[in-house]
C-alpha cells in the first residue's frame, strides 16, 4: 500500500470508505468501462454524503439514483438542504494520479436543471482505498475562466484556478451565498415526442459507444434533461425491460428502478388506520413518499374501478407529524399536476389547494400505453421527472 | 481587486552552519544570483552565476533608491518573467528559491522511509517544478513569492513522489487510466510530439478510456494487461467514428493505435522523471549584448507592490498578533494538534496513529480549527479594512492563514 501521506494537504478533505464499500455490486451500465466508473461514482457519492452529513444532516443526492447520468457523463450531484439558500454541489471523481486540472462535462455546466453552484474534483485511489476532495470552483468561474474543449465537450480549469480550501466554500455559503450564484442559463428548445422517440430508438443501441457525440449538444441536452427520457434511453442501452409500467407494478411487482426511485406497492388491507379509503375500489395501490418544505407527503396512484377501464386516480396527502393528532392538512397553494410525456398540459390536469385541504387529487382516463409525468409544487426534495406508463 | 491585507512573511530559514554546510546568504545580490552546489548528497556551498550577479548589481546601482526587501525583487522578477521583458528573470527566481527548495526536499526525505531518493534528488525534483510555481504565483493573490513557492513546491514534491511510486509499479495500460488530459498533453509536448499528432493521440486515448477498464474497483488498477484483440478493434472503430465527427477521415489500424498509446504511456512516464535541466549549475557563457541592456524602467505596478510590501510589514505583525491571540484561546487539544501538524511537521496519518484515531478525524479537526481561525482573521480584516465578505476576500484570508501557519507558526514555535 502506498501511504497517502504525500497526498494530504492541509486543505484536502480526505475520505476513506470502509473496505467493504469497494466490494459493492457495480451499477448496471452498457459497457464494462462505464460500469467501472459508475462504481467509482457510487463510492464517491456515498463517502461524500457521509462527510457532508456531519455538518449538513439533510444533504441528499439529487436524484437519489444517478446511474442514468453515469452511463453518459462523469459527476454526481448532492444538495445541501437549506430551503432559503439551496446549495447544489457536483463532485467529479477521477482516477488520475495528478491533480493538475478539473474537467467538467458540458451537461453539468450548461443544462439548467443539472447545473451546480460549485464543482469539486475528487481524486480516487481504488488500490489504497482512499479519495480526496482537493478544491472547488464556482459555476460562474468555470463558465468565465474554463476552457471549453469541443473535442470532448468539457470545460476545463487548471488546478491554479480552483480554490483549494473547502472552508472558503462553507464560509461563503454562510456569509455571502450570493457569491455562489450561478450564471443564468437559457433553456434549451424542447424536443417533440416524435423527435425524442427517434433519438431514443437510435441512441439506445449500446453499439453506439458515445451517443452524446452523435448529435448537436442542444438536442442531446434536451433529451437528457427530461428525466423520463433519460431513464428510457439508459434502460434501452443496458437492456432492461420497461421499468415504468404502472399496470405491471400493480399486478406483478414494482420494478427495481421504480423501487429505487421510492415507489412501493401497498395492499390496502394492510394500511393501518387508512383514512378516507371509502372511495377506493382497488385493493392494491402504488405509493411513494415525498418531502415538501420539511413535511412528509404521500403520492398514491390507483385505478378507479377495474384496471381495464384505464381510469386512474393520483392523490396527494400529507402525513401527520408526531406532534399532530388531527388529520394533517395540505397548505394553501400546493399544486398537483399531470403532463403528457412531452410535458404538455391537458384539460383538468391540475389540482390546486385554494385553502388548506386534506388531500389533492386528479382523475384521468387514459388510452392504453399512454405515458404521464407528475409534478408537485413546491418541488419535492430530490424530485426527478419520470414517465409512468398506463 | 484589492486584497484585504497583504502579508509579507519572511521565511526564516535559520540554518545552523553545521547543518549540511549551508550558510545563510547575505544581501540581495547573493540571494538572486547564487546556487546550491551538491557533492553527491551533501551541500558543498553556494556558487555564484556571474551573469546574474552582474545583472543584479546593475539593477541596484542604476535605480535611484532601489527597494531593499527581497519580497519586492521576488515580485519584480516574476513580473519580468511574466511579461517576458527579461530573459534572466527565471534564473534570478531559481536562485532566489534555493533554500526553499532545499528545506522542502529535506522535509520530504524525512517522510520517506527506505526511499531511494536522496536529498539532492529531491532537491532537483523540486526545483524542476519551478515553472509551475512561476505560473501559479499571482502577486495580487499571494503575499510573497517565497512563501507561495514554499507551499507550492511542498505540495508539488509530495505529489510527484507519490505519483512516481505508483507509476513505477503500473503497467502502461494502467498508467493510461491514471492520467488527466492536461498531464497527457503536457507529457506529449515535452516529448516533442507535434500539435496535430498530439490531437490524434489524445483522441485515441479518449477512445481507449471509453472502452477499457479494470474488472472492478476491488481489483488492482495498477497491473492491467494489454487490451485483447476485440477491445482493440472496438477502440479502432470508435476512433474512426470520433475522428470523422471531428472531420478527420484518415484510417488507422489497431496496431497503429496500440503504438500510439504506448507512446503516450512512455511519454507520461518520462514526464514524471525529467532529465535535469541544468538550470542549477551555473554555466559560464560568453557575455552577449543582452547583459549590457540598460535596465528598463520599473513599472509603477511593481513599484507599488514593493512599497505596499514595505508598508504592510506592520500589518503582517498585526495579523500575527490576531492569530497568536486566537490560537492562545483555543482548547489545549486543538493547540496540540496545530503544534504536531505545523510545528513538528507530522503527517495527518502519523498524528492519527499517535492519538489512536482515524486519519479523517484528524483531517476534520484541523479543518475545523482552521475555519475558526479564518473566521477570526476575517472579522479582524473587516473591522480594520471595512471590506465585506466575498469569495476573493475569503480566499485571500485562507491563503494568508495557510502561509502563516506553515511558515510563521512553524518558525516562531519551532
Amino acid at each position: 500500500m502506498i501511504s497517502p501521506v504525500f497526498a494530504a494537504e492541509p486543505t484536502d478533505i480526505y475520505l476513506t470508505p470502509s473496505p467493504t464499500a469497494w466490494q459493492q455490486v457495480a451499477p448496471l451500465c452498457s459497457r464494462s468501462s462505464r460500469r467501472w466508473m459508475a462504481q467509482i461514482h457510487q463510492l464517491c457519492l456515498d463517502a461524500v454524503l457521509q462527510w457532508l452529513r456531519t455538518d449538513y444532516p439533510r444533504a441528499i443526492a439529487t436524484p437519489i439514483n444517478q446511474v442514468s447520468y453515469w452511463e453518459f457523463v462523469d459527476g454526481c450531484a448532492v444538495e445541501l438542504d437549506r430551503t432559503t439558500h439551496p446549495l447544489r454541489l457536483v463532485f467529479i471523481p477521477s482516477t488520475a494520479l495528478d491533480t493538475s486540472e478539473l474537467r467538467v462535462a458540458q451537461e453539468w455546466v450548461d443544462l439548467p436543471s443539472w447545473v451546480g453552484h460549485c464543482y469539486l474534483p475528487v481524486q480516487v485511489e481504488p488500490d489504497d482505498g482512499w479519495m480526496r476532495v482537493w478544491g472547488f470552483v464556482t459555476h460562474r468561474r468555470l463558465k468565465q475562466q474554463g476552457v471549453y474543449d469541443a473535442g470532448d465537450r468539457t470545460y476545463a480549469v487548471t488546478a491554479e484556478q480552483l480554490i483549494q480550501d473547502m472552508n472558503v466554500l462553507w464560509e461563503a455559503y454562510e456569509l455571502c451565498p450570493q457569491e455562489l450564484a450561478q450564471v443564468p442559463l437559457a433553456a434549451l428548445p424542447p424536443l417533440s415526442l416524435a423527435q425524442a422517440e427517434n433519438l431514443i430508438a437510435r441512441l439506445g443501441s449500446p453499439e453506439i459507444v458515445l451517443p452524446q457525440f452523435e448529435l448537436p449538444f442542444a438536442q442531446w441536452g434536451a433529451l437528457l434533461e427530461h428525466g423520463g427520457w433519460r431513464q428510457r434511453l439508459y434502460q434501452r442501452r443496458v437492456g432492461l425491460p420497461e421499468q415504468w409500467s404502472v399496470r405491471q407494478w400493480l399486478t406483478v411487482q414494482v420494478s427495481q428502478l421504480a423501487e429505487q426511485a421510492g415507489w412501493e406497492r401497498i395492499e390496502v388491507g394492510s394500511m393501518a388506520g387508512a383514512r378516507g379509503s371509502g372511495d377506493r375500489t382497488s385493493s392494491v395501490l402504488l405509493s411513494r413518499s415525498l418531502h415538501i418544505a420539511e413535511q412528509s407527503y404521500q403520492l398514491q396512484i390507483f385505478p378507479e374501478g377495474a384496471m381495464e377501464q384505464n381510469i386512474w386516480r393520483f392523490e396527494l396527502r400529507r402525513l401527520p407529524t408526531s406532534a399532530e393528532t388531527d388529520s394533517p392538512s395540505i397548505p394553501q397553494g400546493t399544486k398537483l399536476r399531470l403532463l403528457t410525456e412531452d410535458l404538455q398540459p391537458f384539460d383538468n390536469n391540475e389540482a390546486t389547494a385554494q385553502t388548506t385541504v386534506d388531500r389533492l387529487y386528479i382523475v384521468v382516463a387514459l388510452t392504453p400505453g399512454e405515458g404521464l409525468v407528475w409534478e408537485v409544487e413546491p418541488t419535492p426534495e430530490g424530485y426527478q421527472r419520470e414517465i409512468l406508463r398506463f | 481587486m484589492s486584497l484585504p491585507f497583504k502579508l509579507v512573511l519572511q521565511l526564516n530559514v535559520a540554518v545552523s552552519t553545521s547543518h549540511c554546510g549551508m550558510r545563510p546568504r547575505q544581501g540581495l545580490v547573493e540571494l538572486f544570483s547564487t546556487f546550491l552546489a551538491f557533492d553527491a548528497d551533501r551541500v558543498q556551498g553556494w556558487v555564484a552565476d556571474a551573469r546574474l550577479r552582474r545583472r543584479m548589481e546593475r539593477c541596484l546601482t542604476e535605480s535611484a533608491s532601489p527597494p531593499t526587501s527581497d519580497a519586492f525583487w521576488g515580485v519584480y522578477w516574476h513580473k519580468a518573467w511574466q511579461t517576458q521583458t527579461d530573459r534572466l528573470a527565471r534564473d534570478h527566481l531559481a536562485a532566489y528559491v534555493q533554500e526553499v527548495c532545499y528545506w522542502v526536499a529535506h522535509k520530504a526525505t524525512a517522510y520517506l522511509e527506505r526511499s531511494p531518493d536522496t536529498i539532492s534528488d529531491c532537491f532537483q525534483t523540486t526545483i524542476a517544478q519551478l515553472d509551475k510555481v512561476l505560473q501559479g504565483f499571482d502577486a495580487k493573490r499571494h503575499f510573497s513569492f517565497k512563501s507561495y513557492a514554499n507551499l507550492k513546491f511542498n505540495s508539488l514534491l509530495k505529489d510527484t513522489l507519490r505519483q512516481r511510486r505508483v507509476v513505477d509499479i503500473c503497467t502502461p495500460w494502467a498508467l493510461l487510466l491514471k492520467l488527466s488530459k492536461r498531464r497527457l498533453v503536457e507529457a506529449l509536448q515535452t516529448a516533442g510530439v507535434s500539435a496535430d499528432t498530439t490531437q490524434r493521440y489524445v483522441l485515441a486515448w479518449d477512445c481507449f478510456k471509453a472502452l477499457y477498464a479494470p474488472a472492478a474497483p476491488a481489483t488492482s488498477t495498477r497491473k492491467l494487461s494489454k487490451p485483447n484483440r476485440t477491445t482493440w478493434d472496438a477502440i479502432t472503430t470508435l476512433y474512426h467514428q470520433r475522428a470523422a465527427q471531428l472531420t478527420d477521415r484518415s484510417r488507422v489500424s489497431p496496431d497503429t493505435l496500440e503504438q500510439w498509446l504506448m507512446t503516450c504511456a512512455t511519454a507520461a512516464r518520462q514526464y514524471l522523471y525529467p532529465t535535469w535541466v541544468s538550470m542549477n549549475a551555473p554555466k559560464p557563457r560568453q557575455e552577449d549584448s543582452e547583459f549590457l541592456d540598460a535596465l528598463g524602467q520599473l513599472d509603477t505596478d511593481t513599484t507599488l507592490a514593493g512599497l505596499e510590501a514595505q508598508e504592510t510589514r506592520l500589518q503582517a505583525d498585526q495579523v500575527s498578533q490576531v492569530l497568536q491571540v486566537a490560537i492562545d484561546q483555543l482548547e489545549p487539544s486543538a493547540q496540540t494538534l496545530l503544534h504536531l501538524y505545523y510545528v513538528q511537521g507530522l503527517t495527518q496519518q502519523q498524528i492519527a496513529q499517535q492519538l489512536g484515531v482515524q486519519q479523517y478525524t484528524i483531517c476534520r479537526q484541523i479543518s475545523r480549527i482552521k475555519r475558526s481561525l479564518q473566521r477570526r482573521l476575517l472579522e479582524w480584516s473587516q473591522e480594520t479594512l471595512h471590506n465585506s465578505a466575498n469569495l476573493d476576500v475569503l480566499e485571500s484570508v485562507s491563503t494568508a492563514l495557510d502561509e502563516w501557519l506553515s511558515v510563521h507558526l512553524a518558525s516562531s514555535l519551532g
